[in-house]
């Protein structure tokens, strides 16, 4: 006697396409990185060879160019308005991390100026940003 | 003798070797990225000006760090690696000194960087520094 039930097929996930789902999510989070990314301002970095890792949870990058122009995420400001962020950001969270990024040629007394500012605000921990000399 | 022929290997749909490749790649990218954010420098205590330390004179090291990036060391120039060992000699000698810097108004950063990564590496815990002319320490 000859069944007539028909043989049914195993099934089976296609997983043909997961490749594409994957190359499809690095290129959105390889963008999506990059939008996140830093403020940078275009100054030629100072080198060491002996760093150590200086970031905190809360941070405050100041950027200060070789001519003295001093700025605070892309924004340009002035030593009094600096002063007022710099307090402010200290009010909001004492353990707030100051960097001061400046460029290699600056001359020190533009340094002095933000170094000055973090004196008479009694902060007194500052991070001088270097890049790993290689 | 009956050759017989080589049967192509179908593609199997539920396949999905190139997703190690795309994994490693993200992986890598991460860290490459996590690299990058990353903020390194120096971690420097502002000396109080509210309450200057007083030092014994045998203990202070004045060092003064001119325009040109000439280190200036008891009246005589100094190249960086002779401060090194100076200051090392030093800090053998009295343990408690205290290395100030005076330094130009004009001296470019990258030299002021320099000497700092020299007195860190030599481990000087009591480390000043104030731009000239300046009254204050």
């Amino acid at each position: 006697m000859f069944s007539l039930k028909k043989e049914r097929k195993k099934p089976v996930i296609a997983t043909a396409s997961m490749s594409d789902i994957g190359f499809l999510l690095l290129i959105f989070i390889m963008l999506i990185s990059l939008m996140n990314q830093k403020y940078e301002e275009k100054i030629e970095y100072t080198e060491a060879k002996q760093i150590e890792k200086t970031e905190a949870e809360e941070n405050l990058e100041i950027w200060i160019r070789r001519d003295g122009a001093i700025s605070i995420e892309g924004d340009y400001i002035s030593l009094e308005y600096l002063e007022a962020l710099i307090a402010a950001s200290v009010t909001q969270d004492p353990m707030v991390r100051i960097h001061i990024i400046a460029d290699r040629n600056t001359p020190y007394k533009y340094v002095d100026q933000a170094v000055k500012i973090l004196q008479k605000l009694q902060h007194r921990v500052v991070s001088f940003v270097v890049r790993e000399e290689l | 003798m009956k050759l017989q022929p080589r049967r192509r290997s179908f593609d199997d749909p539920g396949s999905s070797g190139s997703l190690n490749d795309l994994s490693f790649l993200l992986i890598i990218f991460f860290i490459v990225i996590a690299g990058f954010n990353t903020t390194k420098g120096f971690l420097v205590t502002l000396p109080d000006t509210s309450r200057p330390r007083l030092v014994h004179q045998e203990d202070l090291m004045r060092c003064t760090l001119q325009s040109t990036g000439a280190i200036i060391l008891d009246g005589k120039e100094v190249s960086l690696n002779e401060l090194s060992t100076m200051v090392g000699a030093k800090r053998n000698a009295y343990p408690n000194m205290t290395f100030l810097l005076v330094i130009n108004a004009e001296t470019k950063y990258q030299y002021v960087i320099d000497i700092i990564h020299e007195i860190r590496r030599l481990d000087v815990e009591n480390f000043s520094f104030r731009m000239e002319d300046n009254v204050q320490s």
